[in-house]
């Protein structure tokens, strides 16, 4: 701990780099758009954000919304429309089919196919628990991470699989996330690290802090930071974890952690994570949007908002040192994140205050020679892009 | 060394520590009777082992293999052999259902009903140190049944009766026949007599009945070690244990006469010859007693072969054969007579066979329109219809009740879906042949192929789904959601939609009205867009686009559910209709009964080429309803909003405004195919084997196409026909098949109790193989299918005069015959998943989680027991309604059970799990409340296997 406050302070140290020098720097979103209840969400607490293809579902506090990225017109379902419970806090698509799956906090798991919604629960299936953080679907299987083991559905035979204490090495059984990619099914467990289940061999591995200190992180990069695990996202051949203790990235050898004071994270509380590539991930802290968009260089974008107004600011940093400030006039609707989904070159972001829609217009991956972005940029309003 | 033999050395020498057993129990396995002789064959025991080879449950499976067995299988509503069957091993076999594992390789499932079966599998209490301590044995697995536990196999069965015209065994007076106690102070001991021989002897050897029998004992073989079993022959060494061998023995001064080689030359296949591991004395005259030892000639290859077997050794039987023994104590030996009652060929006698109907169920024109396949159900084929020549041209062989028919648009490929195997056909349409098979969902019934020819979609009516399949590659990729019961389908004229019917209404609360479903498919992207909701509507079966592509029609019943069935003497209770789906989701809905005339289970529906007309079939009135679309729709359009929601659906007034013409036809029309050229119409009448002409400018069925059945009614055919037709009941309102669709259930409630009032439902049952699950009634109160269909039918349902006792038996011959389709979810003699075997054990279980010993009427085996897995006996499990009259309800069969949904008496449970998560609060329908939800998952997913 103390070898990486010395790290951190040293860069820190260094100062800001100057604009004169030839910097290569990450794509910066600069056009945003945001919608809360006044353009027609249910609620404004987004719970889960994903897109199937014009199509961007939310799941928030009061029921299940949808915007056509087309109109930017949005449609809701609540529990008068048949919705089976109002808070939605994860979502994830079929794209065989195009149904969508939710997770119910505290109402189980729910399926809309064609304007239907289909209710599991703990008394009428074998969902192993109402309170559902996390849903991921896996070819015919549904995935759902919930407070008392991870339950796996089988859409074809109907079978339900829980794992838990007793099949998997699940220490706590707190599950907070569930993914799927590479192969492999990533849990994200609350005391319980990381599990990775391989669906070629039925086998579960499971990645704890080596160091098994709950405050501080003894050995840096010597494996998983923290076992308070929020989110894990696999992408190309890694995954990117995060924990309420900072974030991280595994290859399958080696490891990366990262922190808000070595990073341009914006807090070591996050939510949640979302990987774009072996290079790049975005992570839901409680105090901004933070990607990590160049790995190798440890490139840092964050993302904030205005106290006051629909403005923001985006902060381009490597390490602590910042390279680059870019002033938005309209930015992510609010800083407490709690999910994304990347959409092409387009970034959602699921706040507690609306949802916000990064626009990749122009959007490169890592780094590219550029000049720095005026801090003033055209203004993008809500309603038509 | 011989493992029987390993067991009986087992049996005196090894010491089992106890204290062991108790700290790693293991999974008992079955190790098979000849075990158990290992000590129970001595006299100093009792001879059980003797008793047992002489009584009838030693030859309980070989009985199979009569030619009784067939007819009595087919009135449990069994399509397989007696021998393959689950339902008839459960009452003939021991360990017929565990797995490969749970036997050990002396365990023979040939040996019938052995000791195993009432005392438990064996491997962990066989030991003779276990055994001596009764307590010991017990905590190992020993279990000492009473004369209930027979009674669940020897209680009366409907198909037994009726087939061997015997009563039951009366478990009373037969009680004191069957026990065997061990003697006082018994002397245990193993089968003896056997003589030592050299191992390095050369030469053929012995190798025993039962290496016969792995070939020898289907029909493919003429069952010819059943035959063996049920002769004397296999008893002959056993008999050497009677009273009357050992007076004749002692008559001759042998003190044993099964140890005596004077004896045991003529009551064995061979005391003192050289022999493989499987040979024992107690198989009495096996096969090598006559065709000599086997080792070097029962190879399969050689055995292929006459030439080669006798080279090799086998021998055919002489006179000299026989008479080296017959006959024995006295009397007189004829040999012919012998080899008559002796005779085991390997052709069975031919026996009268069944006709085979055609029962024609789809039809769809080939494109070009030169030929019209016809599935026929009962045939597993599909016929080939010339419809300008009008005459079948060919029989196609497919699966196993072939259901629906669609061509791909080039016309070279047509797919046709076999309900039985749950595959899909597909034939080479120019070579008239089945080119490959695929493996669908549950009971594959409609099929399309996309417009351009790249899709084809397949509905599964039983697991709910429809599977997509890519064409050209014949590969499934994906399955869509449906409703419940999915079944027909139809494209729309653009080819953008197609829409689904399911023919069952969604599950609805208890009291509360239900709805369908019409599933739309979007072409483009093979996904689900929307789900049309048709209110109070069941049975949609149906669907037909109209040419305009501006809505869709589709057939429909309206039955009311929610009142008392007492109402169906004033009429309309279960009506009949039409579903108008609009191309936006809108749906209305109209009836096609008038007030004097039901128009009972509307079936099939096609629009003519101009639209003007839609055709709709009633299979159980015999006609088709010609409706004028135009008048149709504007009756719809001029109705008020209330009206067109309310009243239209309901009202008999108004079918006179837009049905212009009924057209008799045929037994009846399920299916009904119009030509493009808007000409003719042909309509299958499913139980006329035949094809209905129908001339579109008359309005008239002008002639027919005989699809080749045959022309005799049988009794079943003629109740088939009487099941399906709606003439017994008030106005044609309904047949037996509108509740009881395909035999089985609509996954309604009714309420059909005596009171009236409309607060008592009961849950649809199946009618699938159900002769041997009486009584009938959720109360238990119906002792016969002929009380059922008569006297309680006329009461509460047609409330005219019932069936005339001819037609009722006809009836009730049919309902016996109706198939429960093999499970889904373990093939007899499959391995079970880890969650079925950990579900099983749960099922079995005795003791609860914290180590309760759970009361005998809180088990789940007690009251559902195998192989029906009902003791046919009243329980309140604690689910009776404050309106319910009574409480005792009788335990439901659970074969298929994961197919008959909902559940309890009323149907108030929707899934299986609810039963225990909602309705078993008190522990009062099985001890269930210590498990864990992934305990109950395990449990659900056995019950779903059995």
């Amino acid at each position: 701990m103390r070898i990486v406050a010395f790290i951190g302070l040293a860069v820190a140290l260094s100062g800001p780099l100057t604009a004169t020098e030839p910097v290569k720097l990450p794509y910066v979103y600069t056009k945003w758009r945001q919608f809360t209840v006044a353009d027609g969400l249910p609620n404004d607490h987004i719970f889960a954000v994903k897109a199937d293809g014009p199509r961007v579902w939310m799941g928030t506090e009061d029921g299940l919304a949808m915007l056509d990225k087309r109109t930017g017109k949005i449609k809701s379902w609540g529990e008068k429309d048949g919705l089976p419970w109002k808070v939605i806090t994860a979502i994830d698509v079929d794209k065989k089919t195009g149904d969508v799956w939710l997770g119910l906090f505290g109402g189980g798991l729910a399926r809309f196919s064609g304007g239907r919604f289909d209710h599991w629960h703990q008394l009428n299936s074998g969902l192993v628990n109402d309170v559902v953080y996390g849903v991921a679907v896996q070819d015919e299987y549904i995935w759902a991470a919930t407070t008392t083991g991870t339950s796996r559905f089988n859409t074809v035979t109907g079978e339900w699989a829980i794992f838990n204490e007793k099949n998997s090495p699940m220490e706590e059984i707190w599950n907070y996330n569930v993914a799927v990619g590479n192969g492999k099914v990533y849990l994200a467990v609350w005391g319980s690290g990381m599990l990775e289940y391989d669906l070629a061999t039925g086998r579960w591995k499971d990645y704890l802090d080596p160091d098994g200190e709950m405050e501080i992180d003894l050995y840096r990069d010597d494996g998983i930071i923290h076992v308070i695990v929020t989110g894990a996202s696999p992408a190309d051949d890694v995954v990117w974890i995060s924990t309420y203790f900072g974030a991280c990235r595994y290859d399958g050898r080696h490891w990366r952690g990262y922190y808000n004071q070595d990073s341009g994270l914006a807090s070591d509380f996050i939510n949640n994570a979302k990987g774009r590539s072996a290079d790049e991930a975005w992570f839901a802290t409680d105090k901004g949007a933070s990607a990590v968009t160049d790995f190798k260089t440890n490139t840092w974008v964050t993302y904030t908002r205005d106290t006051k107004g629909q403005g923001g600011k985006a902060v381009v940093m490597r390490d602590r040192g910042v390279l680059e400030t870019v002033e938005l006039p309209v930015g992510i609707p609010h800083d407490f994140v709690i999910n994304y989904d990347i959409d092409g070159n387009d970034i959602w972001v699921a706040t507690a205050k609306g949802l916000g829609w990064g626009i990749g217009e122009g959007y490169y991956p890592g780094l590219r020679e550029r000049p720095k972005t005026p801090t003033k940029t055209a203004a993008v309003k809500g309603g038509v892009r | 060394m011989n493992r029987i033999a390993l067991y009986a050395a087992a049996s005196s020498l090894l010491v089992v520590s106890w204290a062991a057993l108790q700290a790693a129990p293991k999974k008992p396995v079955y190790v098979g009777v000849r075990v158990c002789a290992g000590c129970h064959s001595a006299a100093g025991t009792g001879g059980q082992y003797d008793k047992w080879l002489l009584s009838k449950h030693s030859a309980a499976f070989a009985v199979l293999a009569k030619s009784e067995g067939p007819e009595i299988a087919k009135l449990s509503g069994l399509r397989t052999l007696p021998q393959d069957s689950a339902i008839c091993l459960g009452c003939h076999a021991t360990a017929w259902s565990a797995e490969d594992w749970e036997k050990d390789e002396t365990f023979h499932i040939q040996d019938g009903v052995q000791c195993e079966l009432c005392h438990g599998p064996g491997s962990e209490y066989a030991s003779l140190e276990v055994m001596k301590d009764r307590q010991m044995a017990m905590k190992a697995g020993l279990r000492m049944p009473d004369q209930d536990f027979c009674i669940n196999c020897h209680i009366e069965k409907g198909s037994h009766v009726a087939v061997l015209n015997q009563p039951p065994l009366d478990v009373k007076k037969g009680w004191p026949l069957l026990l065997h106690p061990l003697l006082p102070n018994p002397r245990p001991g193993p089968v003896s007599g056997l003589a030592p021989v050299d191992a390095k002897t050369k030469g053929p050897k012995y190798a025993g009945v039962m290496a016969c029998g792995k070939c020898h004992r289907g029909p493919a073989l003429g069952n010819q070690w059943s035959v063996w079993r049920m002769s004397p022959h296999a008893g002959a060494w056993a008999v050497l244990g009677t009273a009357k061998a050992k007076e004749i023995a002692s008559g001759r001064g042998i003190a044993d006469p099964q140890s005596s080689v004077e004896c045991l030359k003529c009551h064995t296949t061979t005391q003192g010859g050289a022999r493989l591991d499987g040979y024992t004395l107690d198989e009495g005259v096996g096969c090598e007693a006559c065709h000599g030892a086997g080792s070097d000639y029962m190879a399969d290859a050689i055995m292929r072969d006459e030439r080669s077997a006798l080279a090799a050794g086998m021998q055919k039987p002489a006179r000299e054969t026989c008479t080296h023994c017959h006959p024995g104590h006295g009397g007189s030996f004829d040999f012919s007579d012998a080899m008559k009652k002796i005779a085991h060929p390997t052709k069975l006698p031919p026996v009268a066979q069944d006709p085979r109907y055609k029962t024609p169920v789809r039809m769809a024109l080939r494109p070009g329109g030169r030929e019209i396949y016809v599935t026929c159900e009962a045939a597993d084929s599909v016929i080939v219809v010339d419809p300008g020549m009008l005459r079948k041209v060919a029989e196609i062989p497919v699966g196993g009740n072939p259901t629906g028919v669609t061509f791909t648009p080039d016309g070279r490929l047509a797919f046709v879906t076999n309900r039985l195997d749950d595959t899909v056909s597909v034939i080479d349409a120019a070579a008239r042949k089945v080119v490959a098979t695929l493996k669908a969902g549950n009971e594959p019934h409609g099929v399309l192929a996309d417009a351009a020819g790249k899709l084809l979609y397949v509905l599964n009516t039983s697991s709910n789904d429809i599977s997509v399949f890519d064409i050209q590659s014949l590969k499934r990729i994906k399955n869509l959601s449906a409703s419940n019961g999915p079944w027909s389908l139809a494209m729309s004229p653009d080819a953008q939609r197609i829409l689904v019917t399911n023919m069952k209404a969604k599950f609805a609360p208890l009291r509360q009205p239900f709805e369908s479903e019409v599933t739309a498919i979007a072409t483009d992207r093979a996904a689900v867009e929307e789900r049309a909701v048709v209110p109070d509507a069941n049975l949609m079966m149906g669907v037909a686009w109209h040419p305009s592509g501006r809505f869709a029609l589709a057939t429909l019943n309206r039955t009311k559910g929610t009142v008392p069935m007492t109402r169906l003497s004033q009429g309309w209770t279960i009506t009949n209709g039409l579903a108008v789906v609009w191309r936006d989701g809108r749906v209305d809905e109209a009836l096609l009964d008038e007030p004097d005339m039901g128009f009972s289970d509307a079936t099939d529906i096609a629009c003519t080429p101009d639209g003007r007309y839609a055709l709709v079939t009633s299979s159980g009135t015999d006609r088709i309803a010609v409706v004028d679309v135009e008048k149709l729709l504007s009756l719809i359009g001029r109705l008020p909003r209330y009206e067109r929601q309310h009243v239209l659906p309901n009202h008999l007034g108004y079918p006179t405004e837009f049905v212009v013409k009924h057209i008799p036809t045929g037994k009846n029309p399920r299916a009904i195919l119009i030509m493009p050229d808007g000409r003719r119409a042909f309509v299958a009448n499913t139980l006329d084997d035949t094809l209905g002409v129908i001339d579109l400018a008359k309005m008239e069925m002008t002639g027919t196409v005989d699809l080749g059945g045959p022309k005799a009614i049988t009794k079943q055919r003629w109740g088939e026909q009487l099941f399906h037709n709606a003439f017994v009941t008030f106005h044609r309102q309904y047949s037996c098949n509108s509740c009881h669709p395909d035999g089985h259930v609509d996954g309604m409630t009714y309420d059909i109790e005596a009171n009236g009032i409309g607060i008592e439902p009961v849950d649809n049952r199946t009618l699938r193989g159900i002769l041997d699950t009486a009584p009938f009634k959720w109360e238990g109160t119906n002792p016969s299918l002929s009380r059922q269909c008569g006297a309680r039918l006329a009461v509460f349902f047609t409330r005219l005069a019932p069936f005339t006792p001819e037609q009722l038996a006809a009836v009730d011959y049919y309902v016996t015959t109706i198939p429960r389709p093999p499970n889904r979810f373990r093939p007899l003699g499959a391995a079970l998943t880890p969650a079925q075997r950990r579900g099983k054990e749960i099922f079995n279980r005795t003791t609860t989680n914290d180590g309760r010993t759970m009361p005998e009427l809180g088990r789940c085996v007690t009251c559902h027991f195998p192989p029906y897995y009902t003791d046919r006996k009243r329980h309140d499990v604690g689910t009776k309604m404050s309106f319910d009259r009574t409480g005792n309800f009788d335990v439901p069969h659970l074969n298929n059970i994961y197919d008959s949904a909902p559940y309890l008496h009323n149907g108030m449970a929707a899934t299986l799990e609810r039963i225990w998560t909602v309705y078993n609060p008190d522990d009062r329908h099985g001890v269930t409340n210590d498990m864990t939800k992934d305990q109950l998952n395990d449990l659900v997913e056995f019950l779903k296997t059995l």
